[in-house]
């Protein structure tokens, strides 16, 4: 969580801030966004996009001494309980975020309002849906204007969304690298041939990095020019058919199958599921990170048991049916994000501070670490005391389960390598545990020689 | 032979014509010229297809409402059949 102040990542917006005073968080808006402000309270939009859970809800309050500077107006928005960023988005999450962000922008035309920044990280997921966060970034319209977030929706959204349907699911990681969007001169070189045959991805990406390059750089200014509001309808219909129009189907990859190739008997299996439920109801965590959550089939004994659950898994495709599945049932406390533990998201941006890191955003009040440490400690080389040290970090009840070298799993990981992993014994793990928790109950799973921890921090 | 191959599919005539409007028609070479900014390629992209997306959206709402009025006269009004006392 951030600290008491003003958001590093809210400098860039001049109408407002958002800062924190009290553990409480707050939106200031300053005297230059007041009008814009008005107009979205007055003009029905904020109602309807409430209505149609498509922006966070707020409460004017009263903060006159203790406000930050030249803040006119103070907001309260409801906080979002875990912030993730497109880049640890499935790819129905982020077309899901593309189509809110097109939606409200829709909705925004035909009240006289335009939506000025179609930023994927203005968008959050709140109770399983996303909502846009940035309330000032509604401003009103100035009549025949084009739209100022064009380029930023077509960065922000098409392009990824296009390069992971159609070349690599992968290359949504390109976000992580470019903070404002895929540019599109690199978008247009990577998509395939056929890309250029769909209308939409020829007109917003293909022929939109052609006229960018045409144009950088030469200097004078450009004649400006207005549009109806027809065509900035048709404009938003033309993103929106092709956003929609991408389809992408998990299928194939190495994980997403995993529960029907595993070594677990109906027994062991209902085991685990009563430890984890036993945890659950004994520590009572209100947010929980379910680590190599795959396709959160134990994250939701969490979730169900009302707390704010992150369920993250490496595999897009698991991610993804995690998703999917959240989805369809209206899990509203459920947030599946695709997560390398090894290689966790890092702080980015502006001075390192305008996108957190995911242990900024912990310490969760619970973890789980299901048949996952022989992955860090075998597959990643991560020494045993390591991996606690990151456990201690992320969260402070632990469940977490051995899984010893006889076990066939972590035999096929050494099925090509060499056993250099000496330490690795039950009595190693209790070891390099117990440096950084209290161990508690030890539940070996029927059927398996593998056992479960619950252990509480240090 | 395939007459198929013979003739230019709708969309893929479209696609040409858009491609000839854009490239051979001006639209994006024209007096304008830009800042060192991508924004302002983007700003003159959306005002070249402006006019187009615009069309085409009307039309889709013209024909959205056509279908929609012709469901309605030609659907039968009660499903459960006509009435008897």
């Amino acid at each position: 969580m951030y600290p008491e102040g003003v958001l590093p990542s809210s400098f860039r917006d001049p109408a407002g801030h958002v800062f924190r005073r009290d553990g409480v968080l707050y939106r200031s808006i300053r005297d230059s966004g007041r009008p814009h402000y008005d107009a979205l309270m007055t003009s029905g939009l904020y109602k309807e996009l409430i209505a149609a859970n498509l922006l966070v809800r707020h409460e004017e309050v009263s903060l006159s001494d203790n406000a930050p500077e030249d803040s006119g107006t103070v907001i309260r928005p409801e906080e979002i309980p875990f912030i993730s960023y497109p880049y640890e988005w499935s790819f129905s999450q982020l077309q899901d975020a593309a189509i809110a962000t097109l939606e409200i922008e829709k909705r925004a035309i035909l009240s006289g309002m335009t939506l000025v920044d179609a930023s994927a990280y203005n968008i959050q997921f709140l109770r399983g849906r996303p909502v846009l966060i940035d309330t000032l970034s509604l401003r009103r319209a100035v009549e025949g204007e084009p739209w100022m977030a064009y380029r930023q929706y077509c960065q922000h959204f098409l392009a990824p969304l296009a390069l992971m349907c159609l070349r690599d699911i992968r290359l949504g990681q390109l976000l992580r690298a470019h903070l404002d969007g895929i540019p599109l001169d690199l978008a247009a070189a990577l998509l395939p041939l056929r890309s250029r045959r769909r209308l939409s991805l020829l007109l917003h990406i293909h022929l939109h990095a052609r006229s960018q390059k045409r144009y950088e750089g030469s200097g004078a200014p450009v004649a400006r020019r207005t549009i109806s509001r027809q065509a900035r309808l048709g404009l938003i219909d033309s993103l929106e058919s092709g956003t929609k129009k991408l389809l992408w189907r998990a299928l194939g990859t190495e994980w997403a199958d995993y529960y029907d190739d595993t070594n677990y008997s109906p027994a062991g299996m209902a085991e685990k599921r009563k430890a984890v439920e036993q945890f659950v109801a004994a520590a009572r965590p209100r947010t929980v990170w379910d680590m190599g959550g795959n396709i959160g089939t134990f994250s939701r004994i969490a979730a169900k048991a009302g707390a704010m659950t992150v369920s993250f898994d490496i595999d897009p495709a698991c991610v993804e049916r995690n998703y999917l599945t959240a989805r369809a049932g209206r899990e509203v406390d459920l947030l599946p994000l695709l997560m390398d533990l090894t290689n966790p998201s890092p702080a980015a941006g502006w001075e390192n501070r305008e996108r957190m890191s995911l242990l900024d955003r912990g310490p969760a009040d619970a973890v789980l670490a299901l048949a996952l440490i022989h992955h860090l400690a075998i597959g990643n080389n991560v020494p045993l005391e390591m991996a606690a040290q990151f456990f201690a970090r992320a969260g402070r009840s632990l469940l977490i389960e051995f899984i010893p070298k006889s076990d066939s799993q972590v035999k096929r990981l050494l099925v090509t390598r060499e056993d250099i992993f000496e330490g690795y014994t039950q009595e190693g793990f209790e070891r390099a545990f117990a440096k950084h928790f209290e161990i508690g109950r030890r539940i070996p799973i029927a059927d398996s020689e593998r056992t479960i921890y619950i252990m509480e921090k240090k | 032979m395939n007459r198929r191959k013979e003739t230019m599919s709708r969309p893929t005539l479209l696609r040409f014509l858009l491609m000839g409007l854009l490239l051979g028609g001006g639209l994006l070479t024209g007096k304008a010229a830009g800042y060192i900014d991508p924004g302002t390629g983007s700003y003159v992209l959306q005002i070249a297809i402006a006019f187009l997306v615009g069309l085409a959206f009307s039309v889709k709402v013209f024909w959205k409402k056509i279908s929609l009025f012709l469901k309605k006269t030609f659907s039968p009004k009660d499903k459960n059949g006509p009435h008897v006392p």
